[in-house]
């Protein structure tokens, strides 16, 4: 089977080394901003997080402006945060976006803070949390979205119907936060309905600052702020959570290690996605269901890689 | 990180050629349909107790100038038109004036909550509405109207409301029905909104859209302020006031509603109980709907394969059954 093999070959260049982003001035605080859609003041509804030319199915129920709507007010949002983090003593930022919606690229970077470097595009690596290192000195995660199966507006956590690292069900927030311990770097501040916020405190404890943008009454439907109000509160909280994350408030989110972590991919997806994983053939990683895998490791980065190669494996 | 969320949301369940698409995901099933308690817990430590709360109902038939259901009701990717935009905005105008003549009169606080399906319950042009409101939005959400309304609440509108079905108001109808009573009395939408609110002490004041409607709800909830938009000539046509005007009539209208509030001249509506509702569902929809209906507990057949009785001594169990039935009719 060589041209098989040569086939293969030739589709897995191997991946040029990810660019260090550049360090900040020297003394200048850095914060890393993770901004997803679902948890975003205002938005309730699939097609307001999803452009309509993603798919037939993406298509139907409403105008193809809604999302375009929304990616200015997701852009204001991270505006806001950036405004407050700066008034709380911030030089430095570095906004890496969160939405998988039209393959990571959603805010506007023509209207978009000057000051911010702006990561987008997919693949990247570490997916949700590129451009964490040792010089970030603290994450903001806005509009971020309750855990799979969770009363939260639009829930979900990655490919995932369940997953966990030591027994603990980790949401996005939850295991971007593990990746970023293993650089000492904790979480400040977090956006989000009030489910998200809740199950988040239940993770990462009662420190860091949250915001909730909006009230869940269903799974597509919520109490909401007007968008002026929410920015005030993003703009307000960055600036409190800033203050607090340059005093060495808030400490990284840490779990004994080896990290054991175990997940179980959407039943809702196609039985191609299970067999994508499955040739990943990545190392360590145990097949334990049907959908199930467990990987055992002591570096959180290695499950973030598995996660990116994941990630691809269904974007495609 | 989201993609693939959607994927598992709109996902068809397999069926023949011949079969239209039909989803049967009973409705305690989906988050959204069944938890009013929840809703209203969530909605009442937000309520300002020492202001006085408008809770308004944003509809769209009876705004200003809107005749056609077919192009103004709803956006081009459900069946609509490019007019529906400017509708939208036609509707956050004349919430921005309910909320203006509310706030002169003293009212403190605005919750404003979408009551038209037409882009499933996100109507509202979010910069351009009052920025001290809340708004309740996104689909399905319970009890649809009436979402989170709670005793804290001190007074209701509903602007843009259409008359009953079977009027010849403006794209008339109520819900999913033909016919609605409550204790042999009609209610239409804005009357069942009344009736959820009346049983915890708000009144329903003020009512918009045009004449069949405003002349109908009055003598439903007796003399509340109204504002006629404009003069129905048929289900599709009508004189209307210009839109401008409709605004001046709105603000001065809510002005004299929460001032009639606060001197306790406008009451809630109390119907005894038990409540013996009694419905049609309409002649129009498809049999599958109407077994789907009669699946739900508590109905009992009442004359006629779509007519059905139930009883209840709770008017938001009432509410939660107009949300399961809307969940059958119009799920996403």
């Amino acid at each position: 089977m060589i041209p098989l093999l040569l086939l293969l070959v030739v589709q897995t260049p191997a991946a040029p080394p990810a660019p260090k982003l550049p360090a900040p001035d020297a003394g200048a605080f850095r914060v890393l901003i993770i901004p997803d859609m679902e948890g975003m003041g205002s938005a309730v509804d699939i097609h307001e997080v999803i452009a309509w030319n993603e798919g037939e199915q993406y298509r139907t129920l409403t105008s193809d402006d809604y999302w375009q709507r929304f990616r200015g007010l997701l852009t204001q949002e991270v505006n806001a945060a950036i405004a407050g983090a700066r008034t709380g003593g911030a030089r430095s930022f570095v906004v890496n976006e969160g939405h998988g919606g039209n393959m990571f690229a959603n805010v506007l970077p023509w209207d978009l803070d000057t000051a911010a470097i702006l990561v987008r595009g997919f693949p990247k690596p570490l997916v949700m949390i590129t451009g964490i290192d040792s010089t970030v000195g603290t994450l903001i995660f806005t509009g971020a979205h309750a855990g799979a199966g969770k009363p939260g507006v639009l829930s979900h956590n990655f490919a995932f119907d369940a997953f966990t690292v030591n027994g603990t069900t980790l949401n996005e927030v939850g295991i971007n936060a593990l990746i970023a311990s293993e650089y000492g770097v904790a979480v400040s501040m977090v956006s989000g309905d009030d489910e998200l916020i809740r199950e988040t405190r239940a993770i990462l404890g009662n420190d860091f600052v949250g915001i909730v943008t909006k009230y869940a009454v269903g799974r597509m439907a919520a109490i909401t702020f007007s968008p002026t109000r929410v920015r005030r509160m993003l703009q307000d909280s960055a600036a409190v959570a800033v203050r607090r994350a340059m005093s060495g408030a808030f400490k990284p989110y840490r779990l004994p290690k080896p990290y054991r972590v175990e997940f179980t991919l959407r039943r809702s997806y196609p039985d191609m996605v299970v067999q994508g994983v499955d040739s990943l053939h990545w190392q360590g990683l145990e097949k334990t269901g049907d959908r199930s895998y467990r990987l055992v490791t002591s570096d959180a980065r290695q499950m973030g890689y598995l996660l990116d190669a994941i990630e691809r494996v269904v974007l495609h | 990180m989201i993609a693939l969320l959607a994927a598992a949301l709109l996902q068809q369940p397999q069926q023949s050629p011949q079969a239209p698409p039909r989803d049967s995901t009973p409705p305690e099933a989906y988050y959204g349909v069944t938890e009013w308690r929840e809703a209203r817990a969530k909605l009442e430590p937000l309520m300002d107790r020492r202001g006085f709360t408008v809770y308004i109902i944003g509809d769209m038939e009876g705004l200003a100038a809107a005749v056609r259901n077919g192009t103004e009701m709803r956006p081009v990717p459900r069946g609509g038109g490019q007019d529906h935009e400017r509708f939208r905005a036609e509707l956050t105008d004349e919430i921005n004036a309910v909320i203006a003549g509310a706030r002169a009169a003293g009212a403190t606080q605005f919750v404003v909550n979408e009551g038209h399906g037409g882009t499933l319950f996100r109507n509202a042009l979010l910069e351009r509405l009052d920025s001290e409101a809340i708004l309740i939005r996104g689909y399905p959400k319970p009890i649809v109207m009436s979402t989170g309304l709670n005793p804290q609440v001190d007074a209701i509108f509903i602007v843009g409301a259409h008359a009953n079905a079977g009027t010849p108001g403006i794209i008339s109808h109520s819900f999913a029905f033909d016919s609605f009573t409550v204790n042999g009395r009609v209610l239409n939408e804005a009357g069942i909104a009344a009736f959820i609110g009346g049983e915890m002490g708000v009144p329903l004041v003020l009512a918009s859209g045009d004449q069949v409607l405003t002349a109908e709800t009055r003598e439903m909830l007796g003399p509340i302020e109204t504002v006629t938009t404009k003069l129905a000539m048929s289900r599709s046509a009508g004189a209307g006031y210009a839109p401008a005007h409709v605004h001046g009539e709105l603000q001065a209208a809510a002005m004299r509603a929460v001032r009639r509030v606060k001197t306790g001249e406008l009451k809630p509506l109390r119907l005894s109980r038990p409540y013996q509702v009694r419905f049609c569902m309409r002649a129009t929809y498809d049999p599958w709907f109407v077994g789907q209906v009669r699946a739900l507990k508590g109905l009992r057949a009442d004359g006629g394969d779509r007519c059905f009785a139930y009883t209840t001594p709770s008017a938001e169990d009432v509410g939660d059954l107009l949300n399961r039935i809307e969940w059958i009719v119009l799920k996403p």
